[in-house]
């Protein structure tokens, strides 16, 4: 038994094989797995989130306590500088007092 | 490599969810395992949205994914023969009845008794309408190896039809008039 040429059954082929519609359930099967498999990739969204949060946490903190030392420091250092200036002005004072003490032992001596 | 094509998930399923169940049925002939397939397939879709590139892309993957999980299936349940079938066509129902002839399904039952590298071929040939070359990138099969298998695919497959379809040389006779 023969059949008409190997193009035709190629056409028969063709038809046969249409694509066949998925039935309705399977999207709605589907979007519910999806929505089931959410929960877990949360987590890890939940998890990087809480990490990235960490890292900021730790990077103010740290950024305050090198500012709170760098300011420390600065306050000492104006303090260092005021105390300079106040012996400067009272050396300066004690010299013109020195001054005035000894060109009035020179005026009673002549 | 950057690129500007924003994947819709639940738009991908409604392009292709035809596609693939239909593949993966052609291929393992089971309609329940067809579908948990389908449904692995677009799960793993949604995992790998972001590195898909363009809606050809999209549709290439899902090909490929379908075909290489189907292949997994069988080899796990090692199905083959036509006891399967027996299943599709009572748990088809009616819509199937409506949209493909008796002979349709009958080719589609001896299809299933090809080995799986010429079903493969095949089914990717016929139903998705590819090139050789395009059925070789999506089985990642050397192009010569899918030329052979599907020209002994179409040749065991049209012998198995003269032998077993009488009423396919019998329709086709009263078309041609003889």
């Amino acid at each position: 038994m023969d059949f008409e040429p190997m193009e035709d059954f190629e056409r028969d082929l063709r038809q046969a094989f249409e694509r066949r519609p998925a039935s309705p359930g399977l999207k709605r099967k589907l979007m519910e797995k999806r929505r089931a498999h959410k929960p877990h990739r949360h987590s890890h969204f939940v998890l990087w989130q809480r990490l990235a949060a960490s890292v900021a946490l730790a990077a103010v903190l740290g950024g305050a306590a090198v500012w709170r030392d760098a300011e420390e420091r600065r306050k000492g250092e104006e303090a260092r500088r005021q105390v300079l200036t106040a012996l400067r002005i009272t050396g300066h004072a004690l010299n013109q007092m020195n001054a005035q003490l000894a060109a009035r032992d020179r005026a009673a001596q002549q | 490599m950057a690129h500007d094509w924003q994947p819709d998930f639940e738009q991908l399923v409604d392009e292709h969810q035809s596609m693939v169940f239909s593949l993966a049925w052609r291929m393992t002939g089971d309609r329940g395992l067809a579908e948990e397939i389908a449904q692995d397939v677009f799960l793993e879709l949604d995992k790998h949205l972001g590195k898909l590139e363009s809606a050809a892309h999209a549709c290439f993957w899902l090909r490929r994914v379908a075909m290489s999980r189907s292949a997994d299936a069988l080899r796990r349940r090692k199905v083959r023969g036509m006891d399967l079938w027996v299943e599709i066509d009572e748990g088809h129902g009616a819509k199937t009845e409506e949209r493909t002839s008796p002979l349709g399904n009958r080719l589609e039952q001896l299809l299933s008794t090809l080995p799986e590298p010429h079903r493969a071929a095949l089914v990717l040939r016929y139903q998705e309408g590819l090139m050789p070359e395009e059925i070789a990138a999506t089985l990642a099969s050397p192009l010569a190896t899918v030329k052979s298998n599907l020209q002994r695919g179409l040749k065991l497959l049209r012998a198995k039809a003269s032998s077993h379809l009488r009423e396919y040389v019998r329709v086709k006779e009263q078309a041609s008039g003889l």
